[in-house]
């Protein structure tokens, strides 16, 4: 007999005993209505509904069940599964927006402890077609704003969210919208930062990718709330597919009455345009992003007067991330109480995280803000594969810190990773193992920003140079004893006198490594050693006991610094050798040692 | 007058209704991931043999779709066979050589290939 239902019993919102016990319930019932082989059992570990008690959820149909006790089973048995009528006192919310997806794969280990606000439709339906969206409430937020709300009640609704902007510096969304709606001007923007840009960060190109119209739907309650008519995405260019599915969505969009004028039989007009740049890392901050969607270089500019005030063509200018407009429909249609009820104090929602580096279960994963960083690695991300030891997570990208493996513990929000010495960001999380030497790591970002700095301000186009010409001599072993103090005197100085984001964190990833990790720039600098071994120039390769005398190592040395008889053991020319590995990768017998 | 609610509402029902049109009670429903980095692993090739098996006849009253990226990187590309009154089936690592199996073993002879699911 083939599943005819599947019951999915969520764990975290009441003990697994409890759980235990309503399958047995659900069991001993379906036994006595003899539909015991039409049933599957899956267990979740959060729904996102905390208040509710034990929660139920029946398959197909999603039908969400609420406090669940053995004498609900009972009626769900006698009257749902057999009578095919859900039983309607306990049902709860059943078309709520956020996850949504769970609907498909709720009963993954990987999804468990996620909560999917922004993520909502993110593999769960096509991206490609209008109505998919539609069947899921799509469009219905900017109909209810246009049908039951001013202005000022979505800034209220916004505001008491506390949603804050999931750009990376967390300002509260809510009085961003305000500023720019008490802004008095013949014209305003609305724009949209898709200009992902930071190494690993893959959030916002999967949720464009994957669920196209909400950025647009969240963008065209913003133009009503602040009194703008026009939109602009910025996006980079290198981004082809979420460009084409970007553009997909506007003219489906608009042929159905989304966008254009007199949206939905309002008096509200309302368009987006694409605008595409060339993938420079500093036009993700917003003025130089500004500059460049006028067709300026990509510069940053001072502020005040900051964008609410004189933005885009000097009008005033509401700019929000990706990840902050998806979650605008939710926060309307599941209402601004559900929404605050989600997080931490000061961090309401979730946050959606690019979950990279040595971790076994690599991904996108979106979870509610206070969820630890012990959680996100072990339990979402499955541990550190091959049985290594984890060293430190990087969040933030090139704009944060390492935390080391003391700060497993810390919860995810804004003030809690800045306390830590690293930011939240835009959502890049790298997890590093003790294979990783952390002063390379520090010299990857800061090659990276040094890279991307436009060059503006002498402080951050120097002084990154420099900071990056220390840490190169360090990792090749040339480091002198004053250079640490060099780097946090520079870095400091940088920090203060740059103008913008790029400049004012760029120094962070050498900063934190120092802080947390001092004793391996020392190791490198006094005495010439790559815990790691990641550093080649700190490397000798020495051929131990081991050697049969192959000639293996002989033959792929491009140096010939490899000598010695054939069967008898041979001799690594130290002052000839170039430290390339590829007599070490080439042995079979482990006869050559890293030292 | 409607109002925007009320135009929503008829709309949402109009996209249901196209929807439900395209997949019957008993059709099968097959979803292949297709976002930058589900392609980058590989999804086109597994999108090509369950397009061909369609398009040639061999597989009948099946519908392919695509989907976004779910977030499930270590496992792309994802296949999802949505099979009328069960639980979905996500198979990961779908390169040609397993979408070849799953489409003769699971499609064609209802048989669920454990090892390879999610």
């Amino acid at each position: 007999m083939e599943t005819k239902y599947t019951i999915t019993l969520c764990d975290a919102e009441f003990s697994s005993e409890h759980s235990i016990g309503l399958k047995g319930a659900f069991e001993k019932a379906a036994k006595a209505n003899s539909l015991e082989s039409g049933l599957r059992f899956t267990t979740c570990k959060t729904l996102g509904l905390k208040d509710k008690g034990a929660i139920v959820v029946v398959n197909p149909g999603y039908f969400v069940y609420g406090d669940v006790t053995e004498e609900l089973v009972n009626k769900i048995v006698a009257e749902h599964l057999v009578g095919g009528e859900a039983v309607q006192e306990n049902l709860i919310k059943e078309d709520h927006l956020f996850n949504r997806s769970f609907k498909t794969f709720g009963d993954s280990e990987f999804f468990g402890k996620q909560l999917r606000i922004a993520l909502r439709n993110c593999g769960n339906i096509d991206p490609d077609n209008i109505d998919d969206y539609l069947a899921n409430r799509g469009y219905e937020a900017i109909a209810k704003v246009l049908t039951d709300m001013t202005p000022v009640d979505v800034i209220q609704e916004v505001k008491k969210s506390g949603v804050r902007g999931r750009g990376g510096a967390g300002f509260p969304t809510g009085l961003k919208w305000e500023f720019t709606q008490r802004s008095q001007a013949d014209e305003k923007y609305v724009v949209c930062n898709a200009d992902e840009g930071d190494p690993g960060a893959f959030m916002d190109r999967s949720t464009i990718e994957g669920d196209p119209h909400t950025v647009l739907e969240g963008m065209s309650i913003a133009g009503y709330a602040i009194g703008a008519s026009k939109g602009v995405i910025y996006i980079r260019a290198e981004y082809p597919l979420a460009i084409k599915r970007l553009e997909k969505a506007i003219v489906d969009a608009r042929n159905a009455g989304f966008l254009g004028t007199k949206i939905l039989g309002s008096d509200f007009d309302f368009d987006i345009e694409l605008r595409l740049g060339a993938g420079a890392f500093v036009c993700g901050e917003e003025t130089a992003l500004l500059n460049s969607i006028e067709g300026r270089r990509g510069m940053p500019r001072p502020r005040p007067p900051f964008p609410a005030q004189s933005g885009l063509f000097g009008k005033p200018t509401l700019i929000n991330n990706v990840e902050t407009w998806a979650n605008i429909p939710v926060i309307i249609l599941d209402g601004s109480e559900w929404f605050s009820s989600v997080g931490t104090e000061n961090s309401k929602g979730t946050k959606v995280f690019a979950l990279a580096g040595k971790v076994v279960n690599t991904g996108l994963v979106e979870v509610p803000m206070g969820t630890t960083l012990r959680d996100i690695v072990y339990d979402i991300g499955g541990g550190i594969p091959n049985g290594k030891k984890l060293k430190a997570i990087q969040t933030g990208g090139p704009s944060g810190g390492c935390l080391p493996v003391e700060y497993l513990d810390t919860k995810i929000d804004y003030e809690s990773l800045a306390k830590a010495g690293s930011i939240m960001g835009s959502g890049g999380m790298i997890v590093i193992d003790e294979d990783t030497c952390m002063v390379n790591i520090a010299k990857f970002f800061l090659e990276f920003t040094q890279d991307e700095s436009c060059g503006k301000c002498t402080p951050c186009r120097e002084g990154t140079k420099r900071m990056l010409e220390i840490l190169t001599r360090i990792t090749e072993g040339k480091g002198k004893p004053e250079d640490i103090a060099k780097l946090e005197r520079l870095g400091n100085m940088i920090k203060k006198a740059s103008l913008c984001g790029l400049g004012q964190s760029a120094p962070n990833p050498v900063l934190s490594t120092i802080k947390n990790f001092r004793e391996e720039y020392e190791e490198h600098i006094n005495e010439g050693k790559c815990r790691a071994g990641q550093c080649q120039s700190l490397l000798s390769y020495v051929i131990n006991d081991k050697c049969v005398g192959c000639g293996a190592c002989k033959r792929v040395c491009p140096v010939d610094a490899i000598s010695g008889e054939k069967k008898e053991a041979h001799l690594i020319d130290q002052e000839k050798c170039i430290k390339c590995g590829q007599c070490y990768q080439v042995c079979k017998f482990k006869a050559i040692d890293k030292l | 007058m409607a109002t925007p609610l009320e135009i929503i509402e008829k709309k949402k029902n109009e996209a249901i209704e196209r929807l439900g049109a395209k997949v019957s009670q008993s059709t099968t429903k097959i979803n292949v991931g297709m976002a930058t980095c589900e392609i980058a692993a590989g999804s086109r090739n597994a999108m090509a043999v369950f397009r061909d098996a369609i398009d040639s006849g061999d597989i009948e009253g099946v519908v392919l779709g695509q989907k976004g990226c779910a977030g499930r990187c270590y496992l792309e590309p994802t296949v999802e066979i949505f099979v009328p009154g069960e639980t979905p089936y996500k198979y990961g690592k779908v390169d040609a050589e397993r979408a070849k199996e799953i489409l003769q073993r699971h499609l064609k002879n209802g048989e669920v290939i454990q090892e390879w699911l999610i």
